[in-house]
């Protein structure tokens, strides 16, 4: 395992209301360090927080209090404009929903990323053809969301989060929507992009069965990390 | 980037073709009625102004008319109105070099041309040489009246070729009359004239109808008319400014010398008036003007009703699509982004409503011109107006919606069913 962190987590703590007497605080300090190349599970149950959590390391949402460094920056102190590109250059998203842009074909949602981030034309389409038939969709790329299955169109979205070659994928229940043999074969396809181009992959689910693929468990309850396990069975916490 | 916004513009207008209709509707029918009524207030102007040219600029008239137009006029008064040979003589020599001619013209009469059956209806009238600089008469055969026969008052006489095609038919060459005699019956006297020149019928900008009953001017030099109706009866006058005079200008000038010079007669019955044609074409651009401003202010009203209903629909198609721009700012798209995807939206909507406004409003525009007669002159302007205006209701009316979706809170939005 390198030891160059990728995510560094400090303190983080996220409350809502805040200044209201029903001030509600959601994370009570979270510290997770997330190193590149790693295959990462968060497990907890719906309410335990893990969301919240997931909103602040993809950038969609801030902090209360605590410091959150994304490969060297601090996410903490970049100004409110910059979050949207920081989010293009570093983060890439599965939904359990896919949210895949209606109306508009597997390529053209693949290149999205793409083309926020100015890439030119030519050169977007070219590398959301590869993404394409590296998930094994090269046949349908011109196909539109509603003429695809779940799980095409969750094989779409992960071609789609890969676009901009981002540092770390965030996987939000990517197999939620799906039975379990299509859940099987996006899950297969995040172990491939592990294991073969050392993506980091944080993955959460609210699935023990799920997290135990992966070779690091970080068990999410109430707003606290209270378990964090490799997956040979020796804790951490 | 602009190229990527208008296509995915494109994709939501289709997928939606009613809504979009219905939200054009208001945009189509707006730049539709500009378009239609610029091109009918178009057509009417030029027509007038070229008919009013057609009179020629340098002209002015010259009336006099009773102060008190309800005032019976005894046979007296009507000689004391009349304007005299003798004052319009000493006139032309005052303003000598501001004038190029005074056109006087007498009134004999309408009256008839009947051969072979046929009849050709004429109006004759008495013309000193000024008319022909005050009136475009187009000599096609022959000659003019030489100053001999304005002298002599001989009974020469210039006819159209449209009298003589009444006449003779349209395979009859007119020069064919020159020098011959005719006959008009005007009220069962028999005027005999011999032709000397033939002039070009110009229809008449609003000409429609059958050329059968057509009435053509049938001139005779002044005085061979006055010595017909045995009066020397001053029909209209018509002084023609020398070029480059201000014929405003010396139409007041010429009032006041005519004032002075008939006060005896005029009395305090009559006053003179001289009204140039630039001062009337003046007046009709003024008034064309105002009823283009007031109609444009109408259809103003109509735009801006049609922009609200592109807000409405826009924040319709924003709220349906929150979880499009939820994902989309995930994905990395920043404000700047979201908003101009949903202006060009808005703009694309007004353009094409636009569009369709002015093909319809120019053929709506050139079949009513056509029904009322005149000749159809489409303004260009009124269309690059209609399009930079819906282009500017789009971005005027799309603005709000677009903000609100810019900076809608990506987490919310995601969530959003």
């Amino acid at each position: 395992m390198s030891n160059d962190i990728l995510l560094q987590a400090r303190g983080i703590k996220k409350s809502y209301y805040v200044g209201t007497p029903n001030e509600l605080e959601i994370l009570h300090g979270i510290d997770l360090d997330i190193r590149k190349g790693e295959f990462v599970s968060i497990v907890g149950q719906s309410g335990s927080g893990k969301s919240t959590l997931m909103n602040i390391l993809g950038i969609l949402d801030r902090q209360t209090a605590g410091q959150y460094i994304l490969d060297g920056v601090d996410i903490s102190k970049a100004p409110n404009k910059s979050l949207s590109y920081l989010r293009n250059k570093h983060i890439g998203f599965v939904f359990q929903t896919y949210n895949l842009i209606a109306r508009t074909d597997a390529i053209a949602n693949v290149e999205m990323p793409m083309l926020y981030a100015g890439v030119p034309e030519k050169k977007r389409r070219q590398r959301a053809i590869e993404l394409l038939e590296m998930v094994g969709m090269g046949e349908r790329m011109h196909h539109t969301p509603d003429e695809l299955s779940g799980g095409q169109k969750q094989r779409v979205a992960i071609a789609r989060a890969m676009a901009n070659n981002p540092d770390i994928i965030l996987a939000d229940e990517p197999t939620g929507a799906l039975d379990s043999k299509t859940g099987r074969l996006v899950m297969d396809i995040f172990h491939e992009l592990h294991e073969k181009q050392g993506k980091t992959i944080v993955l959460i689910t609210h699935s023990n069965e799920l997290a135990a693929e992966t070779p690091r468990i970080i068990t999410i309850s109430d707003g606290n990390i209270v378990s964090e396990k490799t997956n040979g069975g020796k804790g951490v916490a | 980037m602009i190229k990527e916004n208008c296509k995915l513009a494109i994709i939501s207008i289709k997928a939606n073709k009613m809504r979009a209709f219905l939200t054009m509707l208001g945009i189509i029918i707006g730049v539709c009625a500009v378009i239609a009524i610029m091109t009918v207030g178009n057509s009417m102007t030029a027509d007038v102004q070229k008919q009013l040219e057609g009179f020629g600029v340098q002209n002015i008239s010259i009336y006099v008319n009773p102060i008190d137009w309800n005032a019976e006029l005894s046979d007296a008064d009507m000689q004391n109105m009349q304007l005299k040979p003798e004052v319009l003589h000493r006139l032309s020599q005052k303003f000598e070099k501001k004038i190029s001619g005074i056109s006087v013209e007498a009134n004999v009469d309408g009256g008839k041309v009947i051969r072979d059956g046929k009849t050709a209806n004429v109006n004759v009238l008495g013309t000193s040489a000024g008319y022909y600089k005050a009136n475009k008469v187009k000599l096609i055969n022959g000659n003019s009246f030489n100053s001999y026969d304005y002298q002599q008052g001989n009974n020469v006489a210039i006819i159209s070729d449209k009298f003589v095609e009444q006449l003779y038919g349209k395979e009859f060459a007119p020069e064919n009359l020159l020098g011959k005699e005719i006959e008009i019956n005007v009220w069962e006297q028999y005027l005999n004239v011999t032709v000397v020149g033939i002039y070009h019928y110009e229809e008449s900008g609003s000409g429609r109808g059958g050329n059968k009953n057509i009435t053509t001017n049938v001139y005779l030099p002044l005085k061979a008319a006055w010595n017909f109706t045995h009066n020397e009866e001053i029909y209209e006058c018509t002084v023609v400014a020398a070029e480059g005079e201000n014929a405003t200008e010396l139409s007041e000038e010429i009032k006041n010398y005519l004032t002075d010079a008939m006060a005896n007669s005029l009395g305090d019955k009559f006053v003179v008036g001289a009204y140039s044609n630039q001062s009337m074409i003046e007046e009709n651009t003024k008034t064309m003007n105002q009823m283009t401003m007031a109609i444009s202010m109408i259809a103003a009203i109509a735009l801006i009703v049609g922009g609200i209903g592109v807000m409405n629909i826009m924040t319709v198609s924003i709220t349906e699509r929150t979880r499009e721009i939820g994902t989309r700012k995930a994905l990395g798209a920043p404000d700047s982004m979201i908003m101009l995807q949903f202006i060009s939206e808005a703009i694309i909507i007004c353009l094409i409503g636009g569009i369709i406004g002015i093909v319809l409003g120019l053929i709506l525009g050139n079949v009513a011109v056509h029904f009322m007669g005149y000749n159809p002159h489409v303004s260009i302007a009124s269309i690059y107006m209609s399009v930079g205006f819906s282009m500017a209701i789009g971005v005027f009316f799309g603005y709000s919606p677009a903000k609100h979706a810019a900076k809608m809170n990506p987490i919310d939005a995601l969530r959003y069913e």
